[in-house]
């Protein structure tokens, strides 16, 4: 397997590195605890909002911190959670007489690591919660989770706490429009590929010439079931088809529709999936509001994408509206 | 709080550290069997930034040392060790913190916030054949020999005959939580890692007390 890596070990910190340089009026890099933040940040007078989880799942997180986005993220190595005093570190650099969020994905290693910052970081005295995103129906508890995973939707819930924190909501409000959009998102995935973490050189896990996975989770943990490669729109159907049930979304149903790649495939045929989802909702008078089409949460080099709906309302489309300067411009 | 509280917990907390590192092997060994074998590297990795540490540690009163030590080894100890070890001093500080005298009824409190720590950050509970089902029922039982006025010395004895007792016990268990419970079945008829190494622990409090 060829890859772009000097040191395997040095695979995070030397991503990190290229992302400070490339944007040094916005971002700041600390590598003593693999922390990219605001450059201007943190800011006193709005909740700070923090992402953390393992890395290989660019451009979540640290490309997606900047104004109206993330404040900072934490990132641990390829697919593992952040060590805990990278955590307790960040959530103390980024403390805010407003108060700290720290959003996690649910998997059992970065929630234990997240909780016990919290309550280190809150017996110091900085206000800080914690809220977990699970936005994956495909299967209820899995190799890395009591409970549903967290996956591409994270990014709809990131996107409405930090306009609202950007606004100036306090610490509960910006809890409550989090909980709000994670309650109302909804992601399955499909992988057609196995993905190969640089530290291991080869596939992480064996999927035949003609086998995709249905309902992967973004570390390519085992989904639903393995299938023969099938025509797009039935891997619509196939994805498209437990999201709407699961909700349930339904006729007259206004949504945001993203079309996720999972890091290997071609934009084009991301946007051949986005054309057969949006038909299919259309055909059960579920209309889009808002679509997103592009790398918004990957496997590394994994073929494979994921679709996620959110139902909307005024609010959550107005916050989903609001301005955001990151490094990566997919609005 | 007096002085004699501090040195009796600093004492205990010393005794923990050089125990997790010098069976460092041992508790490897016992974990290898059902578990993924890294019981004692974690702990030892962990409590040996403890010692390193030491001469540096505030000690303005129990419930700041303890804090200290949370710190130290949640940052060291990896996986899901650390997350849980980090709690379990961190609830026994903040129990410390609830009282002037860390007497029979404190010690018992800290224990409590250890163990409950340890169940809401690991999601277990008695029965899941873990350090739990060792450290809880020894919990009860200091708490018995306290209320039937035992001394100081029969209360440790006690404590550390009951978390033997019941780390023994835990082979006829089967593992719910942790890497040991991907054995299934097939973890039946060893003793869970972590109850045997906290009762290893305790013993040598107990037999070296000052």
């Amino acid at each position: 397997m060829k890859k772009f890596v000097n040191d395997p070990q040095q695979f995070v910190p030397e991503m990190l590195e290229g992302l400070a340089l490339a944007n040094p009026d916005t971002l700041k890099y600390v590598p003593e605890y693999n922390l990219i933040m605001r450059a201007d940040g943190p800011d006193q007078n709005k909740v700070s909002i923090v992402q953390g989880s393992g890395s290989g799942h660019e451009p979540a997180h640290v490309m997606i911190v900047g104004k109206g986005m993330l404040d900072a993220a934490c990132p641990g190595d390829v697919f593992a959670a952040p060590p805990f005093d990278y955590v307790y570190e960040t959530t103390k650099l980024m403390a805010s007489p407003k108060g700290v969020l720290l959003l996690v994905n649910n998997y059992t290693g970065d929630k234990m690591v997240f909780e016990m910052a919290q309550e280190m970081t809150s017996a110091e005295g900085i206000e800080v919660r914690t809220l977990f995103i699970n936005d994956d129906v495909s299967v209820e508890d899995s190799t890395y989770t009591i409970g549903r995973r967290g996956v591409a939707g994270n990014f709809f819930v990131i996107k409405a706490v930090a306009a609202a924190a950007e606004r100036g909501a306090d610490l509960d409000e910006v809890i409550r429009i989090g909980e709000k959009v994670n309650s109302v998102t909804r992601t399955m995935g499909v992988a057609l590929t196995a993905c190969t973490p640089p530290a291991k050189g080869s596939p992480l896990f064996e999927l035949g010439e003609d086998e995709i996975e249905m309902g992967v989770g973004i570390h390519g943990e085992p989904g639903r079931h393995r299938a023969k490669m099938m025509p797009a729109n039935e891997i619509v159907e196939e994805l498209l088809g437990p999201v709407v049930k699961d909700l349930p979304f339904g006729d007259g149903d206004r949504v945001a529709l993203m079309v996720n790649g999972l890091g290997g495939t071609p934009i084009s045929e991301l946007y051949l999936l986005y054309g057969q989802a949006h038909k299919r909702l259309a055909e059960q008078g579920i209309s889009v509001g808002r679509s997103y089409v592009g790398e918004y949460c990957t496997s590394l080099d994994m073929a494979g994408a994921s679709i996620t709906l959110v139902r909307l309302d005024d609010e959550i489309e107005s916050l989903l509206m609001d301005p955001a300067e990151i490094p990566i411009r997919v609005f | 709080m007096s002085a004699t509280d501090l040195a009796d917990v600093e004492y205990v907390v010393h005794s923990l550290a050089q125990t997790a590192v010098d069976k460092e092997k041992e508790f490897g060994d016992l974990d290898a069997v059902v578990g993924d074998g890294d019981l004692g590297y974690s702990l030892a990795r962990g409590f040996e930034k403890v010692l390193a540490d030491w001469d540096s540690l505030k000690r303005d009163d129990v419930a700041t040392f303890l804090q200290q030590i949370a710190l130290a080894i949640s940052s060291r100890i990896g996986g899901t060790s650390g997350p849980l070890w980090g709690t379990a001093f961190l609830r026994a500080s903040a129990a410390a913190k609830a009282v002037d005298t860390i007497d029979g009824a404190a010690v018992v409190a800290m224990l409590r916030g250890a163990t409950d720590g340890i169940k809401t950050r690991g999601n277990a509970d008695l029965g899941d054949k873990t350090l739990l089902d060792a450290l809880i029922p020894a919990t009860d039982e200091l708490e018995r020999q306290l209320a039937a006025g035992a001394s100081p010395e029969e209360c440790r004895a006690a404590f550390a005959a009951k978390i033997r007792e019941c780390a023994d016990a835990t082979s006829s268990l089967q593992a719910k939580r942790g890497r040991a419970s991907y054995s299934g079945e097939r973890s039946i008829g060893s003793p869970d890692a972590g109850a045997v190494a906290v009762a290893i622990i305790a013993e040598r409090i107990v037999a070296d007390w000052p």
